[in-house]
């Protein structure tokens, strides 16, 4: 029997029943091994520094490539920046072929997961209701007993059950896997799977094959139900792609149409935007598909022909619906080969197939979007295998469990009860960065290395093999996947040598190091195929889906991933916590979303408590009003809710409230992306929402001032508008001639200038979370967010413009603007913020007092008070490890002064003793702000307005740029560049 | 004398030619003294002034334990926000310095321009000057969120070789206030010298006769004494005339500068020293009503003074009220969309409660001070000081805060909600005041001794002896 049969399980501490004599022997044996050999650093030797090793300079930060798997095949390319050894800051890796240097808020926030202290950092056994610290040094050996005696039965009673991954290191070790243990079960379970693209993909080809967007060669964009810039797993280059072709100095312009259930960023982005319930878009592809064929056909007039496979009537009929269908199906005829038609991941198989069609009879295959082989093996009904795990363990069948990674306690549809099935298992293992509620359903629990802590490898959406590498010893005993994996096979090879035999067998070293350093392999992307359309059935729509209906129990109820916490793995990172939607600007939670009309129609305000009752179950959660929502649909996105999180997220069993609502009560095996069936009825009471900046005005008189300014803030113009009026003086506030009382100096050297490109910018957050990163930008919490005192110095402001029905959604990122007559300046008596030469609006943090005049006189908002010690969390004894995560290069303010952006003056001083110390003037380009440097469209551009040539002089002098509240004569040094729309010509112009 | 009689022409010629006495009652010299000083002798103060002091006490506790939470824990324990980054600490600042205009409006321009009904309310109306410059002056020191640092605002030299930013109004702002608190207190105790020699004299007790004595600074009342007290009193109120009106006018560049819209306006200067008098008379007024039925004095400090101040209520109630209709005409006229906003918001916006409050309370309920019942009634001019008081509080709240929820972007605008340390704190500040100003009628003469027998009849070098003295004080 095992040596740690639980039979003689120690006390949870391990020392409250030691005698004084023991105790002193034990502690004598501890201090004699914590010399020899007390550190974690093991099979390492440690030398002092005499002999600096090559390309290390102490103090300055390294900068090393790595990858992170962030789900639904979405892989992250990153280049880590560590600072003595500690990594400090992720950012995108500028060779890899998708991201090119941007990394999404999620990719980026990945770091404060390292430092989190509720990440597990050793083993524990839990046996009846109690939990018992343990070591590798005694599971090691245990384990490969157990694993041993596994082998011998063929792997019978032996189960796995993993999340997906496109690593291919995972893959060989499953292989041998399933060569050791025949009998063995290897399950996958992730709650968000791509299984609607990949079967659309099976209707339409026969096999799965993966579509690759090319929006760099499109002139048309149709979104339908789909995000192809947010929620995509190439979203990064998508995005790029996207805004390179909405530039509209260019020849020609993208033009967007997005139809979809729930605001998204792409509807945001669109230049015609139609909110219809999910379900809906069957009916309006199979019509339009229709339209499109019959005007390619010849029958270039008339209206939708009711005959063929074509719904018709019910919404279809509306104007607004026809009209746009009507002109959408002429230009895309008119633009064949040059159009793209996108469907969502909650669509179902049927219109991915159809769309895959559409674009195949328009020309677009193959020019804008490319067919791969599918990499990955996507399961055509991921609920049936975990369906089938729980029976078998609920049957007794399984004797030994290992969880990899992933929550399914948590995230498994709630018919199935995993819970009580791992009741059965004898021994259930579960490997997982923290004690989640996977984890407190298990025997045992080990700790997960954090991606920066471990070799292993992933494919990005491309197919180009990234490597991970570790940029730190396991801060903990912690151990990744392959390792565990490796063990249960009895591997001898490290994990180091694992990923390597399986990502680049024939590299030599040379070679394997370019790998390390690159970050991937090169040339090792997918290779388009060709593919025919194959026939296939399509059921006429239902009568439900063609009506308009807020009738209760048949609204339509959509489960999506959420934009930060995905399927809830972001739930503990408290940066993607108060992270404001890029939408509802909702931080610290979720509510479901309904459209100001369905929200009419039940007496729902924001915040009001609804109970949902779908697919049989119901949950209470609150509720927010979305404009732009489509009218009887309601999202709820996942991830919220977790009963064990951590002290960010939720840990009720000890007294932190669980954050937002859990949508995964709600989901069926059968209804993975929503339901039909949904009732809503107020369940009583209120939940406070913790929004950031919301313009959201109640009163008439705020909505009439908001309408009234709006305008000059956030100008925009339609192309053709634009054309005729470049300047975009029918936006310009009139004001006298703006004089100032002195002679003003302008000191040589650079002005260091900002411009924002408003067509670019999707609201996608990533700035929000870099300047989070680089400038130690604390946490305040949700009570904190509620009073209005959130400290981001970068916030992205959300606006819905137009009337109800019609809306437009907004972004316009706002930090300091530097003005060089800068109204907080005057202000402060004690002189704390000042301008510097170069035109920077400095904040001198042991200068200020905190009156917070300067605040107020601010007219961005964009000065952040420490109300209170936002840092006293990471100051106390034993949060050593939390306090890693800074940035040595940016003061942490102390409670009761103001902070703003800088921006970055650290990495100007850095660029600039760079240049200095090689004895060559500053390059264009070479300073890049957090945020500029992450954002995926370049919409943020940074520079030396002394330099007519560089790129933001460029931009600031372009026609369209302007300064925000210029006429207060305050002079700022960020320019915004309108924003320009292309819709439709003016005859068949609607939707926005 | 004389200013008196110029300004009023006597309206019952058949009685005498000059007006009518200011104090009533049978009072001579000696009664005078015996009244005043009749308070502090007493062996113990009526029992209405221990419940008093008992509630005041308790609040001023409050006050301190809650200063002392603030600054170990952050100012965040206060209901500011962003984008109210001030809230009801500088509403109450501004409240308070406002409090403090009226005792040495009193005390100096009423003296300059021969006011002689003033001798019987100046003293206590500059102690409340004092007191309430003590509750101003400790929003500004605690509201900043490194108090430990609030003496950088002064220009101390330092290591750093740093002065104070002289282009901020909160500079301007340390140097209005503590120049104005040095000169009122310099005034108010300069007037008590006399009556501390008057308490050192009839001091029972060696202790009293001590402390008194020693803060008599050796007055023995020789014409060398009167002759400089006078001469040194005149220049001081000569120089805390402009004070009067600086200090305020300062107070309001903390907005006016600023170009917050509903704060970037030139009419703040003369508005806020209509409104600081305003909100000060009205306080003198709710405060000398009970103390004068307290402790016995009506008959020196008379309804007649109460009425005085009562007009003084009304004009300027009125000019406050004008103040409002010109800033909206401005705000109109001057066709700029962000100031036309922050007005329209302030009167329909969401807290629009506010400001319809704050106009019954300072421009309609001073009107019913055109009705002479209401004017000399004490029941309802206490009614309309309070309510003067309550709407000069709101006006504060309203120009502080309904400017600074919205402002210019509306993504940043927002709403401001008060925390109870807000409510308590400014409770404790009512206590802070009461409680110095009970101590202050226990230990101090309330009415200047000195002063007041200048206006007795008795003193007026016509008056027949004692006779025309009886005569007006029954008229």
């Amino acid at each position: 029997m095992s040596p740690l049969s639980p039979n003689e399980p120690r006390s949870p501490d391990g020392m409250s029943d030691l005698s004084r004599r023991r105790f002193m022997q034990v502690m004598g044996a501890s201090f004699a091994l914590a010399t020899a050999s007390g550190c974690r650093w093991e099979g390492e030797e440690i030398l002092p520094f005499a002999q600096r090793p090559t390309g290390r300079v102490p103090g300055t930060t390294r900068r090393f490539a790595s990858a992170l798997d962030l789900g639904g095949g979405t892989i992250a390319s990153l280049l880590v920046t560590s600072y003595d050894g500690r990594p400090i800051k992720i950012e995108g890796n500028p060779l890899h072929p998708l991201d090119a240097g941007a990394a999404s808020a999620r990719a980026q926030a990945a770091i404060l997961d390292l430092y989190d202290p509720d990440h597990s950092s050793g083993l524990v056994q839990r046996h009846e209701g109690a939990d018992y610290p343990r070591t590798w040094k005694e599971f090691d050996p245990w384990f490969a007993a157990r694993m041993e005696a596994a082998r011998t039965r063929g792997g019978a009673g032996l189960a796995v059950l993993a999340a997906p991954s496109s690593s291919r290191t995972r893959a060989a070790l499953q292989k041998r896997f399933a060569a050791a243990f025949p009998a063995a079960r290897w399950v996958e379970w992730t709650p968000v799977a791509r299984t609607n693209e990949v079967e659309g993909a099976r209707l339409a080809y026969g096999r799965p094959l993966r579509t690759h967007l090319r929006i760099e060669n499109a002139r048309t964009l149709v979104c339908l139900d789909a995000d192809p810039i947010g929620e995509h797993p190439a979203a990064l280059a998508n995005a790029r792609a996207f805004a390179r072709r909405r530039n509209p100095e260019a020849e020609t312009m993208l033009r967007t149409w997005a139809v979809e259930s729930t605001p998204t960023l792409s509807g945001a982005a669109a230049d015609h935007r139609l909110a219809l319930r999910a379900e809906q878009i069957q009916p309006l592809i199979q019509a339009l598909e229709h339209r499109v064929k019959g005007i390619l056909g010849g029958s270039s007039s008339g209206p939708l022909s009711p005959t063929g496979t074509s719904p018709a009537g019910g919404f279809l009929a509306e104007p607004r619906v026809a009209q746009l269908l009507e002109s959408l199906a002429r230009e895309l005829a008119e633009r064949r080969g040059e159009s793209l038609v996108v469907a969502g991941p909650r669509q179902p198989g049927l219109v991915h197939a159809i769309v895959q069609r559409l674009n195949a009879v328009l020309g677009n295959t193959g020019r804008t979007l490319v067919l791969t082989e599918e990499p990955d093996d996507v399961p055509r009904d991921p609920a049936a295998a975990l369906g089938e795990l729980v029976r078998a363990m609920d049957a007794g069948e399984v004797t030994e469990l290992v969880v990899l990674g992933g929550n399914p306690v948590y995230d498994a549809p709630a018919d199935l009860d995993l819970r009580r099935a791992l009741r059965k298992a004898p021994l259930s293992i579960h490997l997982g960065t923290t004690r989640d509620e996977t984890a407190r359903a298990c025997t045992w629990h080990l700790p997960r290395a954090h991606e920066l802590e471990c070799f292993g490898d992933a494919r990005s959406w491309d197919g180009t093999l990234c490597t991970i590498q570790p940029l730190i010893a396991p801060i903990y005993e912690r151990r990744s996947e392959i390792e565990l994996v490796a063990a249960m096979l009895g591997a001898k090879e490290t994990a180091r040598e694992l990923v390597r035999a399986a990502v680049a067998p024939d590299i030599d070293d040379a070679g394997w190091n370019k790998v390390l350093h690159d970050g991937f392999v090169a040339g090792s992307a997918l290779v388009p195929v060709d593919a025919a359309i194959m026939s296939f059935d399509v059921p006429a729509a239902t009568a439900r889906a063609l009506e308009a209906s807020v009738a209760n129990g048949r609204l339509e109820l959509v489960l999506a991933p959420d934009s930060k916490l995905y399927d809830g793995r972001g739930a503990n990172n408290a940066w993607l916590q108060e992270l404001p939607d890029a939408l509802t600007q909702t931080t610290w939670g979720n509510a479901a979303r309904f459209s100001p009309a369905t929200a009419r129609a039940f007496g729902i305000v924001d915040g009001t408590l609804v109970r949902l009752r779908a697919n049989g179950r119901e949950l209470v959660c609150a509720a927010i009003i979305v404009p732009g929502n489509a009218d009887g649909s309601v999202t709820l996105h996942l991830g919220y809710g977790r009963a064990a999180a951590g002290l960010v997220g939720g840990l009720p069993g000890e007294g932190v409230e669980s954050v937002g609502f859990d949508a995964y009560r709600l989901r069926g095996m059968n209804a993975l992306d929503g339901a039909l069936d949904l009732a809503v009825e107020l369940a009583g009471g209120t939940h406070a929402l913790a929004r950031t900046t919301d313009p959201h005005v109640d009163d008439e008189i705020g909505k009439h001032g908001y309408e009234e300014r709006i305008g000059e803030l956030l100008r925009e113009a339609t192309l053709a508008s634009w054309r005729a009026d470049p300047e975009l003086e029918a936006h310009a506030p009139h004001h006298p001639p703006l004089e100032s009382l002195w002679e003003r100096e302008e000191p040589a050297g650079a002005r260091w200038g900002m411009a924002i490109d408003l067509n670019s910018c999707t609201g996608c957050n990533a700035c929000v979370v870099a300047c989070q990163a680089e400038n130690n930008v604390p946490v305040v919490g949700r009570e904190q967010v509620m009073r209005g005192r959130e400290m981001h110095w970068i916030r992205i402001d959300r606006h819905f413009l137009g009337e109800e029905g019609l809306e437009r959604v907004r972004f316009q990122p706002i930090t300091c603007q530097h003005c060089e007559s800068a109204p907080c300046e005057q202000v402060c008596p004690v002189a704390a913020t000042v301008h510097s030469a170069e035109g920077l609006n400095d904040m001198i943090y042991n200068r200020c007092i905190g009156t917070r005049y300067c605040a107020n006189n601010c007219p961005f908002k964009v000065r952040r008070f420490n109300f209170f010690n936002y840092h006293k969390a990471v100051e106390r004894q034993g949060a050593e490890v939390q306090r890693m995560i800074f940035n040595p290069e940016v003061t942490i303010r102390a409670r009761g002064v103001m902070e703003k952006c800088t921006f970055c003056v650290q990495r100007i001083q850095a660029a600039k003793i760079q240049a200095k110390n090689a004895g060559r003037a500053l390059k264009d380009g070479e300073v890049v702000p957090a945020c500029a440097q992450t954002c995926p469209t370049s919409a943020i551009v940074f520079g030396d307005l002394a330099d007519p040539a560089s790129r933001v002089s460029r931009m600031r002098a372009a026609p369209r740029a302007y300064e925000m509240l210029a006429e207060l004569n305050i002079r700022p040094r960020t320019s915004y560049l309108a924003r320009i729309t292309n819709p439709a010509a003016e005859e068949s112009a609607h939707g926005g | 004398m004389a200013g008196d009689a110029h300004g009023n022409a006597p309206a019952t010629a058949s009685r005498s030619w000059f007006r009518p006495s200011l104090v009533e009652g049978d009072q001579d010299f000696a009664s005078v003294t015996r009244r005043v000083a009749g308070v502090v002798e007493r062996p113990k103060p009526p029992r209405a002034w221990y419940i008093a002091i008992t509630i005041s006490g308790t609040l001023t506790l409050v006050l301190f334990s809650l200063v002392a939470y603030l600054i170990a824990t952050g100012v965040g324990v206060w209901g500011n926000n962003a984008p109210a980054f001030w809230g009801w600490d500088i509403v109450n600042f501004v409240f308070w310095v406002g409090i403090a205009h009226a005792g040495t409006l009193i005390s100096a321009i009423l003296f300059l321009l021969r006011q002689h009904w003033r001798t019987s309310i100046n003293r206590a109306a500059e102690a409340m000057t004092l007191f309430a410059v003590c509750c101003a002056g400790l929003y500004p020191a605690i509201h900043v969120g490194r108090i430990w640092l609030a003496y950088w605002l002064f220009p101390v030299p330092n290591q750093m070789s740093m002065w104070p930013n002289f282009r901020s109004p909160l500079l301007w702002d340390v140097f209005a206030v503590s120049t104005y608190a040095t000169v009122s207190a310099l005034f108010w105790y300069m007037g008590l010298v006399p009556d501390l020699a008057t308490l050192r004299d009839r001091a029972v007790t060696p202790l009293k006769r001590f402390l008194y004595g020693f803060f008599a600074l050796g007055w023995r009342g020789s014409s060398r004494h009167w002759h400089r007290f006078e001469r040194a009193y005149l220049i001081l109120a000569a120089l805390a005339t402009p004070l009067v009106l600086s200090v305020h006018s300062v107070v309001s560049f903390d907005f006016a500068v600023s170009l917050v819209p509903g704060w970037h306006t030139t009419i703040f200067p003369p508005y806020f020293v209509a409104g600081a008098i305003f909100s000060g008379f009205a306080m003198v007024v709710t405060i000398m009503v009970p103390a004068r039925q307290l402790f016995g004095l009506k008959e020196l400090v008379t309804v007649r003074h109460l009425e005085n101040m009562n007009k003084v209520i009304l004009a300027t109630g009125s000019l406050v009220g004008l103040a409002y209709l010109t800033e909206f005409f401005i705000a109109w006229y001057g066709g700029n969309a962000y100031e036309r906003f922050a007005f329209l918001n302030r009167a329909l916006g969401p807290y629009s409660w506010a400001y319809w409050l704050m106009v019954f309370c300072n421009v309609v309920a001073p009107q019913f001070f055109w009705f002479k019942r209401v004017r000399t009634g004490l029941l309802p001019m206490v009614a309309v000081a309070i309510l003067v008081n309550v709407g000069m509080w709101l006006e504060r709240f309203v120009i502080v805060v309904i400017s600074l929820t919205r402002d210019y972007l509306p993504t940043s605008w927002g709403h401001f909600t008060p925390t109870l340390v807000d409510v308590f704190t400014f409770a404790g500040t009512f206590g802070l005041f009461f409680t110095l100003f009970l101590l202050f009628c226990r230990f101090l003469p309330m009415v200047a001794i000195a002063e007041v027998k200048t206006v007795l009849p008795a003193a007026h070098p016509h008056a027949p002896q004692g006779a025309a003295g009886k005569e007006h004080a029954h008229a």
